[in-house]
């Protein structure tokens, strides 16, 4: 059952272009993968270093800022700028763990907050480099172009869906793999005593240095990948509701598992369309709310973790 | 000279807002350890009570600032008892979900009731400015710095002369304790939350007069808030009212002399510095409640 | 791995259970509009709403068009570039739109832009005033309101009427008040003035005591004000506490002065205004009938008589797009996106006909809507003696 169940799951998430049924969907979906990686990148320091980072749409958009200003003002191909969406990011995380990661709990917390606040009244105000409110339209498609074939441009959905899937692939992959060393072992050892952890030689610093990093490029990446899928920057990359519906995922999907935030990612992307669907401008967002609400409480820990645990105790019974 | 007075008296003003939105919070967040992101939320519907009290049955002008406070109490208790009391285990970040989907709900529940097109509240006071030698001063805005003055004067009498803000304090210090002495811990969850509703309801009958109203209006504040009771050190009452003046002028001035495009930047720089340097707070005392 | 795989999947197939196909009525004509119904602009979106939905009713009334009627498939995109463009592609794909009508602001509206392109369907703006937007090289734009640019250009005729010196700008920190105070500064520099101090405001900010300080401390003779009418009743209210002296002009369109003598009463006297409909003088329209038929509605509809001076805009594109469906003589989006350069109607605010603007083989079209002066005398809206004039 289970290996089976992997194939068909993969093969149902491999074709999606070809059964999703129209290319509205698959722009729910390619939304929703974008904000797996985000929520994935969340999750890394929220779920398994236990610090609440809520200014992690500032990575977001400085990563799409990143790749839209390299891509439209000095035209660099979109792989270059893909690449610096994680890598700029990475480096502000770098720093800001540094500088903040001597706090811990609502002290962190708020340290985010103002650091992406700072960051997008930047964005609107410094009119020179980001053209401000303006924004920067025109954000080229990805393109792959090996030598010999004519270049290949991402701009139907179908190919963006793929570089998309991929782009999840990888980030779960990394997390993965990052959970699975040492690294990730600390990790989890900081997050459940921190005390403890340290008195056996664990550099709580260096240790969460490297998880908001590696988080903070991840984001950033995300944001690359929505800035050639939009194919338009604006500061409102930096408002706080994407801040918002990233930790609604990663809490409400499960955090500290890697299921979770994906599945939040999906839920919580196609939830919203299926309202504006199903009932009128009104009541879309009330309902959201309500629903959330609902998903809470019945699910507090989480639904993945929530789902395991109904089927680790389907299996004793 | 005349300019920097003027943006300081400006800046007082606008800090004594700041100041009664940040010391509710600090209560909620401070003592409960609840991330109240519907704060904001709370000092809406105090505006909006105030409005439709005014407007709907002839209330007083006086008498709607009462009747905000006890409408943002009752919704800050029953949010308490059905919503959080429930999630009380659960980690803080579950909480926080909470408050966030009843912010969202609030919000969209109060543009489906009211629209989303801004109300003026309707004042006894006199639009000509008091003028003050080289400022001038509307005396609506003299009226809620008063005002705010005595709601936070009353409210740290509460919390610290009072059986029940004994009771308030030592619940938050140590829950089995304060159990074992006789208070009545789910009883001291509920009310000070209400509480903390309530101030934040005075905040916004007190300045949906000043400003407007609309929908949106408590993001905002739920802002402002945050970053006080950040300035002010969490649960630290005289902090936070300090905090908020703090800020009020150094964003005032920050516009006036530096840039009014990064006003607030002001106060998120401000923020960072007093994180990394002091983290408790500019005005940590020995004494911290919770 | 495996349990993400399944419950992925399960997510997935779940949430997309939850969509049915698209069940409208299968004769009516559908055009999408796109407005910011909630957030910070709501009551300007929900306006722009209003007056598309009297549009509507009216057309309805005379049959519809190509003998069916129309129907509005209304979106909120809440002040979200995001949201804007996931609206556009909801309309365009699912609901299968000829033509659409938004965004309200130019973000948005930019936003938007990539998804007409992508599948080949026009959008009728009706208030964004970012001069790129024409600029881009779209050919499925086609706005009716005017850049900033050319609410310049509208002032122009009266700038000696006003005899500016120096003036201060003070306006919201987006594209709009941005472009604004570039387009006016210009308008300034050109005539021989000067421009003094330039302060913005955050778009949800309500204490800007600062700024009129700032503003106050200088030697200009005149206040330029780009914002919507909330803050605008805002600035006024402060600027008297200051008492702040200064000829004030408020542009862009949204000041809907009537509300601003209810909210900002006495602060408020002596402003002017550059509008793009008076329904004070709705005779003075170019087409003096229709204007008064539409506040005689508006005011039957029960909406707020404030809200006239944006709710046009609404009217003014739903007819726009509805002229081009029939002229097209087909709800087919590129047959309507050609019939649109044909378009040749009178709308609330005047004529609307369509030019050519931006790089040549790939133009949108501009319209070159009537530019209007009112001022606040006595209490009450007047036309400034200038002004009735010419």
């Amino acid at each position: 059952m289970t290996r089976v169940g992997l194939l068909l799951g993969l093969a149902v998430i491999a074709t999606a272009p070809l059964w999703v049924w129209n290319p509205y969907q698959l722009h729910t979906l390619i939304m929703a993968g974008i904000f797996a990686v985000l929520a994935l990148s969340l999750n890394l320091l929220l779920g398994y270093t236990g610090q609440l980072s809520l200014g992690h749409a500032a990575f977001f958009g400085i990563g799409a800022y990143a790749t839209g200003l390299l891509t439209v003002k000095l035209e660099w191909s979109p792989w270059i700028g893909l690449l610096a969406s994680a890598v700029l990011p990475a480096i502000a995380g770098y720093v800001i763990g540094r500088l903040a990661l001597k706090l811990r709990g609502a002290y962190f917390v708020l340290l985010t907050i103002s650091f992406a606040g700072c960051v997008s009244l930047v964005s609107v105000n410094w009119m020179d480099l980001t053209n401000g409110p303006l924004g920067i339209p025109g954000v080229p498609p990805v393109e792959i172009a090996l030598p010999g074939l004519p270049a290949l441009s991402l701009r139907t959905k179908a190919a963006y869906y793929y570089l998309v899937l991929a782009g999840v692939a990888l980030a779960y992959l990394v997390c993965l793999a990052l959970i699975r060393s040492r690294v990730g072992r600390a990790l989890v050892a900081l997050r459940e005593n921190e005390t403890l952890a340290a008195s056996v030689g664990i550099d709580a610093t260096h240790y969460l240095v490297l998880a908001a990093l590696i988080s903070a490029g991840m984001a950033g990446f995300a944001g690359g990948l929505y800035a050639h899928y939009t194919r338009f920057v604006s500061p409102e990359v930096f408002l706080f509701t994407y801040t918002v519906t990233m930790v609604i995922m990663v809490v409400a999907g499960g955090k500290g598992t890697l299921a979770g935030p994906v599945v939040g990612a999906v839920l919580f992307t196609v939830l919203p369309e299926a309202l504006r669907a199903a009932t009128s401008w009104q009541w879309q967002m009330l309902l959201y709310g309500v629903l959330l609400l609902v998903v809470l409480f019945c699910m507090p820990a989480g639904i993945v973790p929530t789902l395991r645990g109904a089927r680790l105790r389907g299996r004793t019974s | 000279m005349d300019q920097l007075l003027q943006h300081l008296l400006n800046g007082l003003l606008l800090g004594a807002t700041y100041s009664l939105l940040g010391i509710g919070l600090t209560l909620v967040f401070g003592l409960m350890n609840v991330v109240n992101f519907a704060h904001g939320e709370f000092y809406t519907l105090g505006a909006y009570a105030a409005f439709a009290a005014l407007t709907l049955s002839s209330v007083n002008f006086f008498l709607a600032i009462p009747v905000a406070i006890v409408v943002g109490a009752l919704a800050g208790a029953i949010c308490e008892r059905c919503l959080l009391r429930p999630m009380r285990g659960q980690s803080i970040d579950t909480v926080m979900l909470v408050m966030i989907a009843v912010w969202i709900a609030m919000q969209n529940a109060e543009l489906l009731g009211w629209g989303g097109v801004a109300k003026s509240v309707p004042t006894p006071f006199s639009t000509q400015p008091l003028v003050l030698g080289a400022v001038s001063v509307a005396p609506l805005r003299v009226f809620v710095f008063v005002i705010s003055g005595l709601l936070i004067l009353g409210a740290h009498l509460l919390l610290a002369r009072t059986k029940l803000g004994r009771a308030m304090r030592a619940t938050f210090q140590d829950h089995e304790t304060a159990a074992l002495m006789g208070v009545s811990i789910e009883r001291i969850h509920t009310i000070t939350f209400a509480f903390g509703a309530g101030l934040a309801a005075a905040a916004g009958a007190l300045l949906g007069p000043v400003f407007l109203l609309y929908p949106s209006m408590g993001d905002l504040a739920s802002l402002k808030a945050f970053s006080v009771v950040i300035l002010g050190g969490l649960g630290n009452f005289a902090g936070a009212a300090l905090g908020g003046l703090v800020l009020g002028v150094a964003e005032e001035l920050g516009a006036g002399y530096v840039s009014s495009g990064y006003r607030d930047a002001v106060g998120f720089l401000m923020i960072v510095a007093v994180l990394l340097l002091r983290p408790s707070g500019l005005f940590a005392r020995a004494e911290r409640v919770g | 791995m495996k349990r993400a795989i399944r419950a992925l999947s399960l997510a997935l197939a779940s949430a997309l259970a939850m969509w049915t196909p698209s069940a409208h009525a299968q004769d009516a004509v559908k055009i999408g509009v796109i407005e910011p119904l909630s957030g910070p602009v709501a009551a300007s979106g929900n306006y722009v709403r209003m007056g598309a939905e009297i549009a509507r009713d009216w057309i309805n009334a005379k049959g519809g068009v190509l003998g069916r009627k129309i129907d509005l498939l209304i979106e909120d995109n809440k002040s979200d570039p995001k949201e804007a463009a996931t609206a556009a592609e909801k309309l365009i794909v699912r609901d299968k739109v000829p033509v659409i009508m938004g965004a309200w602001g130019s973000s948005m509206t930019l936003a938007a832009m990539p998804k007409l392109e992508e599948y080949g369907v026009p959008m009728v703006v009706e208030t964004s005033s970012a001069a790129t937007i024409t600029k881009r090289g779209n050919p499925w734009i086609f706005r009716i309101s005017p850049p900033s640019e050319m609410e310049a250009l509208g002032l122009e005729k009266y700038l000696k009427d006003f005899g500016i010196k120096q003036a201060d700008f003070l306006a919201v920190n987006t594209d709009w008040g941005r472009g604004s105070v570039g387009a006016f500064g210009d308008l300034l520099k050109r005539s021989g003035a000067s421009v003094g101090a330039v302060e913005y405001m955050d778009q949800a900010a309500t204490d800007m005591n600062a700024q009129i300080t700032k503003v106050k401390a200088g030697s200009a003779d005149t206040l330029f004000l780009t914002t919507s009418v909330e803050q605008i009743t805002l600035v006024l209210k402060q600027a008297q506490e200051q008492r702040l002296t200064r000829k004030v002009i408020t542009t862009g369109g949204s000041s809907s002065p009537s509300q601003l003598i209810k909210q900002a009463g006495a602060a408020a006297e002596g402003s002017y205004h550059i509008l793009f409909f008076l329904p004070w003088f709705p005779e003075a329209m170019p087409d003096g009938k229709l204007a008064k038929a539409f506040v005689d509605e508006w005011a039957k509809r029960g909406h707020p008589f404030e809200g006239l001076t944006e709710g046009f805009r609404g009217h003014d594109g739903v007819l726009t797009a509805v002229e081009g469906i029939r002229i097209a003589g087909k709800a087919e989006p590129k047959a309507v996106q050609a019939a649109l350069w044909n378009v040749n109607v009178m709308g609330l605010n005047g004529p609307i006909k369509f030019e050519k603007d931006g790089p040549a083989g790939k133009e949108s079209g501009q319209s070159k809507p009537s530019i209007f002066i009112v001022q606040v005398k006595d209490g009450k809206i007047a036309l400034p003696a200038f002004a009735a004039k010419k």
